[in-house]
């Protein structure tokens, strides 16, 4: 066990720091404040080769394993004070990752040049109006026609969807089967005739992540749209989930490593009573708290990347990495704005904008309430 | 154990949380009668990666390959041998 990063990870991480720093942070309050998502950055990130770093080189990607590309991802939550972007970049990863564990040959090579590019954006679309824990109780339908799919239903809340140009669409292809062997995978263009792509919907944070409706409405698909085989989607999905539960939580271990170290700066600095706030004992402790828990989300974090490198089942461990990280993450944002006092409240301080960052954390891939009784059943309660 | 008990066992003590009547049979349907679901499949992944070392990914992760302890221990062997 070796649990120290590379040379050449400490140097990306490096340079992903710099260019964070230098290149995303500029103007984010704002961006945040118009709710923003930056066409702009995200190129400038894909021309730092953040879409394509777990991809085969022969699609276009960069060929890293797994785990640099979490160490990355967790560099880039550190320094990038842009969660919403990061979300938006993650998500196209995460399609990047369904497209080469699942699709053929001949879609890899279509599809992932231009997603690792990030020259097409890519929304992942499971979620529904009625149906979002409880995901393969979907509606939305595909059904076999003489040419391909028509595809008829609404998806909701959807990372990436009112800017994506491609979608990953969960669809039921055999409504007798249903959950598991009745789901389906496709890619859709945006220009697809009969679908459309709704406004972004108002946020309470991440809200330079664009988030929004799809509606499917007659959408004629050809055969080739679907990815892996006809009532594959379930497991696709439940494989993607896992990546997703790596990815994610890289970024927000990221943003709870620098909530630390601003928040210890900030108590030692800050004087009360004629000392710094942080010789305070329930000052410190919230401090100590902080620092246990992202040193445990890092070892619960990459021992799930590693084990996913390995392409090995990490179903129990990646649920409790994500578990862990955000939970802690939402109460170390929490704990920031209180030890800032009334300043942590204001809107000029940073605190605050964390704070409402991290409550989706708890929310999408899977609520906590969802990781629990996924965690109790891999536990074999 | 031969694959198809080994299956079985596993299957039916550490996937099912309840006790079954009769024991389950080679044929018997395991994604209908809802005994494996997406997330069991992946359970039941790990057990027989790492006890036949092997892999199975992609094209094989479909759910006719987990229909029934036969077609189960049919794919162990296919892999097993490729
Ligand atoms: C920022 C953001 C980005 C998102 N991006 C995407 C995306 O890219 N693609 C996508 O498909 N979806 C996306 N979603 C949707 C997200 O996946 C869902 O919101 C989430 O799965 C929860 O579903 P729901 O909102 O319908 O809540 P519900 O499922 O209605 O849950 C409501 C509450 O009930 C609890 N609950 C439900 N079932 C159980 C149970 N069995 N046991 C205990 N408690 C339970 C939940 O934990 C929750 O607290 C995103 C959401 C957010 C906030």
């Amino acid at each position: 066990m070796n649990f120290t990063f590379t040379p050449d990870q400490v140097a990306m991480r490096k340079t992903i720091v710099d260019f964070a720093r230098q290149e995303l942070n500029p103007g984010a309050a704002e961006r945040d404040r118009q709710s923003l998502f930056s066409r702009q950055l995200w190129d400038k990130c894909a021309a730092m080769h953040l879409l394509a770093l777990p991809f085969p080189e022969q699609y276009g990607g960069d060929g890293f394993d797994f785990v640099t590309t979490v160490a990355v991802y967790h560099a880039l939550g550190y320094a990038c004070k842009d969660a919403g972007l990061l979300h938006a970049l993650t998500a196209q990863l995460i399609c990047g990752l369904q497209i080469v564990l699942f699709a053929s040959d001949e879609q890899k090579a279509a599809l992932l040049p231009d997603l690792a590019a990030g020259r097409l954006i890519y929304a992942q679309a499971m979620t529904e109006p009625g149906s979002g824990s409880d995901a393969f109780a979907m509606h939305t339908s595909a059904q076999k026609t003489e040419s391909g799919y028509l595809l008829n239903g609404a998806k909701t809340m959807i990372s990436n969807a009112p800017v994506a140009d491609r979608v990953l669409l969960f669809a039921v292809s055999d409504s007798e089967k249903k959950a598991f062997g009745g789901i389906s995978c496709f890619i859709v263009a945006r220009d697809a005739a009969g679908f459309s792509a709704g406004k972004a919907m108002d946020k309470l944070g991440l809200r330079t992540l664009t988030n929004g409706e799809l509606v499917f409405s007659d959408c004629q698909v050809p055969a080739s749209a679907l990815i892996g085989r006809a009532g594959q989607g379930a497991m696709l999905f439940t494989e993607a989930m896992e990546w997703e539960r790596t990815l994610i939580p890289a970024c927000l271990l990221g943003e709870q490593e620098r909530i630390l170290e601003e928040s210890v700066r900030y108590a030692r600095e800050r004087r009360a009573f004629g000392q710094s706030i942080g010789e305070f004992q329930a000052v410190a402790h919230k401090l100590a708290r902080m620092k246990m828990n992202a040193e445990l989300g890092a070892l619960a974090l990459y021992s799930a990347a590693a084990l996913k490198d390995q392409h090995k089942r990490a179903a129990l461990e990646t649920s409790t990495a994500k578990l862990f990280i955000s939970e802690s993450l939402k109460q170390a944002a929490l704990d920031a704005v209180q030890l800032r006092g009334g300043y942590g409240y204001m809107t000029e301080y940073e605190a605050e904008r964390e704070l409402r960052d991290s409550i989706a954390s708890t929310l999408y891939s899977g609520t906590s309430e969802m990781q629990l009784n996924l965690i109790a059943r891999l536990t074999g309660v | 154990m031969d694959t198809k008990n080994a299956i079985r066992d596993f299957i039916t003590h550490e996937m099912l949380r309840h006790a079954l009547e009769t024991p389950l049979g080679d044929d018997d349907q395991l994604v209908e009668s809802g005994i494996i679901d997406s997330l069991g499949v992946m359970t039941l992944l790990s057990f027989l990666e790492e006890r036949y070392a092997l892999q199975i990914s992609g094209d094989d992760l479909i759910p006719d390959n987990f229909s029934s302890i036969s077609s189960i221990a049919s794919l162990v062997e296919m892999r097993r041998t490729s």
